[in-house]
């Protein structure tokens, strides 16, 4: 995972302890740098910086400076222009740790890829390899890679906002998602914990009671026969409470799988065009009206079936009368279109051509047939003349 | 088409001088015909001199048609069983090419019945594959080829996802609601129409000859009781379609009739659809038609002329007349007031009343709401309700002897000469 603010904020506090490099550290918490004033003359005294150069100065300096707009760095060689708006106080005591946390933030909100959007764990891997290089320019490169650096980010960032933003909305839902879950599992722990609790007392209670009934079966002078069998029913009670617990538990295990997957689902959703990445899930495009006929259509091209009916043929007459055509449901229309269809199916088709065709390009008979008739210059339609 | 009509001999074939010896001199090599009159040719005793086993170690000895078997018979591996039965083996395989391209291949047995040549329902299947293949909602013949002992392998695609009756029996695990049920029928009803508008009666249109794609789409398979349309006077055989789905004008002993034949059976499957078990379960002939009479109406002379006048037309003397849309309502209200009408239409007595494939396709229903399912959204299972999974299913599914459902119905007989048929694919 390409690292999140938070866990960003652990790390850099373990590091606060290793010295800053060239920036002014805080060591002496005492005194301001700028007006020199020291805290035993104000005891609130709070240090600001400024992320374009992180110099710090007091809050009193940075009031009397830059109350009134825009103004220069008051330190010596620096020539940035601060404004009153950009101070804040720092959050590590260490300014360089403040500076590379700051950066890693801006970069990790552009570069905000998930292990899922890419094909491989190699490609991942890559990715964060691209990552991470480009942040060590950022954080510690020369003058020269940092500006380079600086202008990638910024054009990557122009380039894919609306990638950036979908990526950033997804992981938002997945945190959610992922609090979602610790409180669930939490809950159900508690459940467990209540329920377990619940069971022991069962048991002692069992226990008792066996105990009992073994004692008073002692008295009616059975004791062997009646203990054994108190013992037995005991633990075959509780055998069968574990194998409850254990259901219980397979049970809980396969929602959270479920969880988990919906969460990965919901991860998945917008990717950049970084090498290895999978293909883009695009929501379906909008369907249009159902087609029963699944966009097929066997009207012929050739000839037009007079309608239903007006077709004869003097070699049908005597079958159109018999009695057994009729009552089956024989279809002479069928028969009909069928002739058409055989009379015209051969018309077109040129098989030198299509076996030049065929044999080279693997066309289908269709194809062919239908290039064929394009050669042939077959009339595209013939009228069937209704006899 | 997966298998194109006409064999395209490469340049080094032709070359051969040596005199080609007869192209149908085996039969099953003749295959790749499927100009629809190669039925006669295929019944001629099969074996060449020189056995399978000879020819495969002395390849320059093969004539033309047993190389282009051989090189198609490489074209794909041989996997496990999927399923036995006595009339074919159904095995897994793939391409030799790819190996992630999963395939059927339903190996037919040698029956004893027909020692002389191929057993007809090879023969229907072969060839009415060859000519619809294609379509997205009937399964694909990707190939044909021999191998030892005369068997005839029928490579299918593969459809891991069982049958629609796997998923029409699992009242427990499968939930679906109208707009799967609209889903399905559209893509059942395409098939149909695509069959019918090729002039091909399927004969066996039933659940569980409806297998699922691992995309969800439905294709209908076994074309073992498949022909195409008769001739005006030439007789069909009545005894098809597996009895439950049998229309009226069958269980009568018509012997000319039409695509209407199908549609009931459509209609059947639609029914069975909403209410989750067959329709008419009829144990025998005679009980189907008394089902008939009770579920849908007696055919009297009124509804459906000339009815008295079929072979078989036995109905007991109570007439039940025919049930309006509003009796359906009760039953099979699930799928709207429109898909009742349909459903109605499908079940019309009387043949030439009963809708066509084209214009159930027109019906208003596949426009009203729900809009049926997307494919990939259907309701799917893997495994069926006694463990079998779907896979083992598609093995049972191809290789039961078509038109079966428990009892054995003699096959049907071979028909009579089958008109000419050229196919042109797409050309249309």
């Amino acid at each position: 995972m390409p690292p999140k603010s938070s866990s960003f904020g652990a790390g850099a506090r373990a590091g606060t302890s290793s010295s800053g490099g060239g920036l002014p550290a805080l060591s002496s918490d005492d005194m301001c740098p700028v007006c020199k004033t020291i805290r035993y003359l104000n005891k609130d005294m709070e240090f600001l910086i400024h992320p374009d150069c992180y110099h710090s100065m007091c809050s009193n300096c940075v009031n009397r400076l830059f109350n009134d707009g825009p103004n220069q760095c008051p330190y010596a060689g620096c020539h940035k222009t601060l404004r009153r708006k950009g101070f804040r106080a720092p959050f590590f005591g260490d300014l360089s740790v403040e500076r590379e946390v700051d950066i890693r933030r801006r970069v990790a909100a552009v570069f905000n890829q998930v292990e899922d959007d890419f094909e491989t764990l190699l490609d991942y891997n890559n990715y964060l390899q691209m990552v991470e290089d480009l942040t060590f320019e950022l954080v510690h490169g020369t003058d020269q890679k940092r500006q380079q650096a600086e202008a990638q980010l910024q054009a990557w960032e122009a380039e894919h906002k609306a990638d950036i933003e979908r990526n950033r909305r997804a992981g938002r839902e997945a945190d959610d998602l992922q609090r979602r879950r610790i409180a669930a599992e939490r809950d159900a722990a508690r459940q467990r914990r209540i329920e377990a609790i619940k069971e022991a007392e069962e048991e002692k209670r069992e226990r008792v009671r066996s105990r009992e009934a073994e004692l008073d079966s002692m008295q009616t002078g059975e004791a062997g026969g009646g203990g054994g069998g108190g013992q037995r029913v005991q633990l075959k009670r509780r055998g069968q409470v574990n194998k409850n617990t254990a259901d219980a538990a397979a049970n809980m295990i396969q929602d959270k799988n479920a969880a988990a997957a919906a969460g990965a689902d919901g991860l998945g959703v917008g990717r950049l065009s970084i090498r290895g990445l999978k293909e883009k899930k695009r929501p379906p495009p909008p369907e249009g009206p159902y087609d029963p006929f699944g966009g097929l259509d066997f009207i012929p091209s050739r000839y037009t079936l007079e309608p239903k009916g007006t077709l004869n043929h003097p070699a049908l007459d005597h079958w159109r009368l018999d009695q057994g055509h009729i009552t089956g449901g024989y279809s002479f229309d069928e028969y009909i279109s069928r002739a058409m269809f055989d009379a015209f199916a051969g018309l077109g088709v040129f098989i030198e051509d299509e076996k030049e065709l065929g044999g080279q390009t693997g066309l289908s008979a269709g194809q062919v047939a239908t290039i064929g008739g394009g050669i042939g210059a077959v009339g595209d339609k013939m009228e069937l003349d209704a006899s | 088409m997966a298998v194109s009509p006409l064999v395209y001999p490469t340049e080094s074939l032709q070359s051969t001088s040596r005199p080609v010896s007869s192209p149908l001199k085996r039969g099953t090599s003749a295959v790749p015909s499927s100009n629809g009159n190669g039925t006669p040719h295929l019944h001629r005793p099969g074996g060449g001199p020189g056995g399978h086993q000879h020819e495969s170690q002395l390849p320059l000895t093969l004539d033309l048609v047993e190389q282009m078997n051989e090189e198609e018979k490489k074209k794909y591996v041989k996997g496990r069983k999927l399923g036995e039965g006595t009339y074919a083996n159904v095995y897994l395989g793939h391409s030799r090419s790819d190996p992630s391209v999963l395939v059927a291949i339903k190996k037919i047995k040698v029956q004893k019945e027909y020692t002389d040549g191929l057993a007809p329902d090879a023969v229907r299947e072969l060839k009415h594959l060859q000519e619809l293949g294609g379509h997205p909602n009937i399964i694909n013949l990707l190939s044909v080829f021999s191998s030892k002992d005369q068997n005839l392998n029928l490579v299918l695609e593969y459809l891991p996802l069982g049958d629609l009756e796997m998923l029409i029996r699992d009242t427990e695990n499968v939930r679906y609601g109208a707009a799967d049920i609209k889903s399905w029928m559209g893509m059942l009803t395409r098939a149909v129409w695509f069959c019918h508008d090729n002039y091909v009666l399927h004969r066996d249109i039933k659940p569980n000859n409806l297998l699922i794609a691992a995309d969800g789409e439905v294709k209908l398979a076994d074309f073992g009781l498949a022909r195409s349309f008769a001739q005006p006077g030439a007789k069909m055989t009545a005894n098809v379609i597996t009895r439950w789905y049998r229309p009226p004008e069958l269980l009568f002993g018509a012997r000319h009739y039409s695509g209407a034949v199908d549609i009931w059976s459509v209609g059947l499957v639609f029914a069975e659809l909403i209410i989750r078990s067959p329709f008419l379960p009829g144990g025998s002939e005679l009980e189907m038609i008394q089902m008939i009479c009770r579920q849908i109406g007696t055919p009297t002379e009124d509804n459906w002329p000339g009815v008295t006048q079929l072979k078989d037309y036995t109905v007991s003397n109570t007439i039940q007349p025919v049930w309006g849309k509003e009796a359906y309502m009760s039953r099979f209200g699930a799928v709207g007031s429109e898909g009742v009408d349909l459903l109605v239409k499908t079940l019309a007595l009387d043949p030439k009343k009963r809708i066509t494939a084209r214009e159930m396709l027109e019906h208003r229903w596949w426009r009203t709401d729900p809009k049926p399912t997307r494919k990939e959204d259907l309701p799917r299972k893997t495994t069926s309700k006694d463990g079998q999974t779907a896979e083992e299913k598609m093995g049972a599914d191809l290789k039961r002897r078509p038109g079966l459902d428990d009892d054995n119905n003699p096959p049907a007989s071979r028909g009579t000469k089958v008109a000419r048929k050229l196919d042109f694919g797409a050309a249309k």
